[in-house]
């Protein structure tokens, strides 16, 4: 895993080295005299060789160090930390209805394969895997912020500034536009999985022995089911980080997401390399989870 | 020497390309999702082919009277704030979604294909390049892209097809890989390799060839989502420049007057949905046809 690590940040670093022009001169304006780009330069270790920079930064990473923003002057963790709280919310709320539609739906699907209920769920996915969730955010805002002025249609405050609960519903919206369209996939996995858990002999034996069809769908099909399914959840993960860079853009929420796309049109690259990189810390975290999760939830599996 | 194709033979490309077509075509008529994909594909190449010539206006032209109207009878999908035609700008947009998808498609084929094969095919260059694929991975979409164009600077065409492509090159690459993996080991593979066939030979005559059906699955699947990225890029203001007609730019530029006039955003997500739904059920079917073991690898 930690090769992983190393590894993403070695990527990051080498893209940002082909970043036309120097930061310093950015930084400075058209305005600077060579003296001063010269002297910015030394401040920051960018006259270095480019390995001896690596080796810099793969040091100050490891202490928690990812820079300063050009435009902000700011410590990038900083940045980030300030704007953790919405999108960790949001990755929730999402994560909440990407779980509470796609596992419900695929078991019900996967009870009765080519009912209408089967259909229906598989005419969903569909449109899920289909419909870009930004469009989807601005039409469910027009009508349930706009239209029917039930829900606040964009920003939101943090919760633990204020200690006012009643913020999440600024939330509501865009989790349902985001986990929506990520439900599908969880969907037709959990629908395939159950399916060929339901043909095996130990269903008909619990069956046999009387079992209720809801312990026998649940406590029997249900987790032996649950592998695939939760590998498809944790891969959403990656798409939710994707979907929210947009989503938080629509909603105008202060997160994560809004700041890298803030951060491109300004070319603020310190912030742009500070986000690809502990997102994808996260991604090969998240793996490295869903691995051990396999073991808690199936006995047969053994790490050792 | 001439090689010797009965011991070996299974098919030349275009015998492989016409097999793959024609059992493509026996399946789809049967399932009628398949076939009313076809048909949405085929009415999106028709406004490709004759959009310019039956589009009501000019996608470009101002008209500040008519600026945000409803769709009406003058204007089918109504009027941005502008005074612009949506129903020609989504007609015009479709060109352009149509011409980056595929560029996009070929040219995640152009790299990922040689890359995989000769990945899956020697075992070190594999170990290595495979790293560090897996590691372009660890980015999510739409991350990836937004530094690349960063990197390439001002948006534009091509920046958006390189980004995009370069995302969606990796994927390639492990689908290419596995699949190579597989091949390598079946037997018409060791008897080209006991004929004495050059290593070159085998990659290009005897394994490339038999991915053809995976490649194409996985470029539809490209070609999906591709699109879907590049509208979420220029709905962010960084893909396709806002002087062309686009469906992400359109919806960007609608923003404004999302409670006004919600048919600016309405229509050109709406082509992007059925679009982005067309290749999905297209690149199902296929899937499922071609090679029901691919479902496990895509």
């Amino acid at each position: 895993m930690l090769v992983s690590v190393l590894l993403v940040i070695s990527v990051t670093f080498l893209l940002m080295q082909l970043i036309p022009g120097d930061p310093a001169s950015v930084l400075l304006g058209a305005n600077a005299t060579y003296e001063q780009i010269a002297e910015l330069k030394a401040t920051w270790g960018l006259d270095r060789s480019m390995f001896t920079q690596f080796l810099k930064y793969i040091s100050n990473f490891f202490r928690g160090d990812l820079g300063r923003s050009l435009f902000y002057q700011d410590p990038v963790l900083q940045m980030l930390g300030a704007r953790a709280e919405t999108s960790i919310l949001l990755g929730l709320g999402s994560l909440i209805v990407v779980v509470g539609i796609g596992i419900p739906g695929g078991i019900l699907a996967a009870l009765r394969p080519r009912s209408w209920v089967d259909n229906f769920f598989l005419l969903v996915a569909l449109a899920g895997a289909s419909i870009p969730s930004f469009w989807l955010g601005l039409m469910l805002m027009n009508v349930f912020a706009g239209k029917l002025g039930w829900l606040p249609s964009s920003g939101f405050t943090s919760i633990l500034e204020t200690g006012n609960l009643g913020n999440l519903s600024s939330l509501v919206l865009p989790s349902l536009s985001l986990g929506f369209v990520n439900a599908a996939l969880v969907a037709r996995t959990a629908r395939s999985s159950m399916l060929d858990v339901m043909q095996a002999d130990y269903i008909t034996t619990a069956r046999a022995k009387g079992l209720r069809e809801r312990v026998v769908t649940i406590k029997h099909a249900l987790r032996n089911a649950s592998i695939p399914i939760i590998t498809v959840v944790s891969f959403t993960f990656a798409a939710l980080v994707s979907g929210a860079v947009v989503t938080e853009n629509v909603f105008a929420l202060p997160g994560i997401g809004s700041l890298i796309v803030q951060s491109v049109l300004k070319r603020d690259y310190p912030v742009i390399q500070g986000i690809m990189m502990i997102v994808a810390v996260l991604y090969v975290f998240i793996n490295f989870a869903t691995d051990l999760t396999y073991a808690l939830v199936d006995p047969r599996i053994r790490y050792r | 020497m001439q090689q010797p194709r009965s011991a070996v033979d299974h098919g030349t490309f275009m015998e492989n390309f016409r097999r793959i077509g024609k059992a493509f075509g026996s399946f789809a008529t049967r399932r009628r999702p398949t076939l009313i994909a076809l048909a949405m594909l085929f009415s999106l190449l028709v406004i490709v082919a004759v959009g310019p010539i039956v589009s009501p206006y000019d996608p470009d032209a101002l008209s500040v009277m008519d600026r945000l109207q409803p769709p009406n009878s003058k204007h089918l999908f109504g009027t941005d704030h502008f005074g612009r035609d949506i129903l020609s700008r989504t007609l015009s947009g479709t060109r352009v979604t149509l011409l980056l998808g595929l560029s996009i498609s070929l040219f995640s084929i152009a790299a990922g294909l040689p890359l995989g094969v000769v990945c899956g095919y020697y075992d070190r260059v594999g170990l290595v390049v495979m790293r560090g694929v897996d590691t372009m991975m660890a980015f999510p979409a739409i991350i990836l892209a937004l530094a690349l164009m960063t990197i390439f600077g001002k948006p534009g065409i091509v920046n958006v097809i390189l980004a995009v492509g370069i995302v969606w090159v990796p994927r390639m690459v492990r689908v290419v890989y596995s699949a190579t993996l597989s091949i390598r080991e079946t037997t018409f593979i060791e008897a080209a390799r006991a004929l004495g066939v050059s290593p070159r030979r085998i990659l290009i005559r005897h394994v490339t060839v038999n991915l053809l059906s995976p490649v194409i699955v996985q470029a539809t699947f490209t070609f999906a989502f591709s699109i879907m990225e590049v509208a979420a890029l220029s709905f962010l203001g960084v893909g396709v420049p806002p002087n062309v007609a686009s469906w992400g730019g359109m919806m960007n530029e609608g923003r404004m007057y999302l409670t006004r006039a919600s048919w600016i955003i309405l229509f050109p997500g709406l082509f992007l949905a059925l679009s982005v739904l067309s290749f999905n059920l297209i690149g199902d079917a296929m899937r499922d046809q071609l090679d029901p073991k691919l479902r496990e690898v895509m």
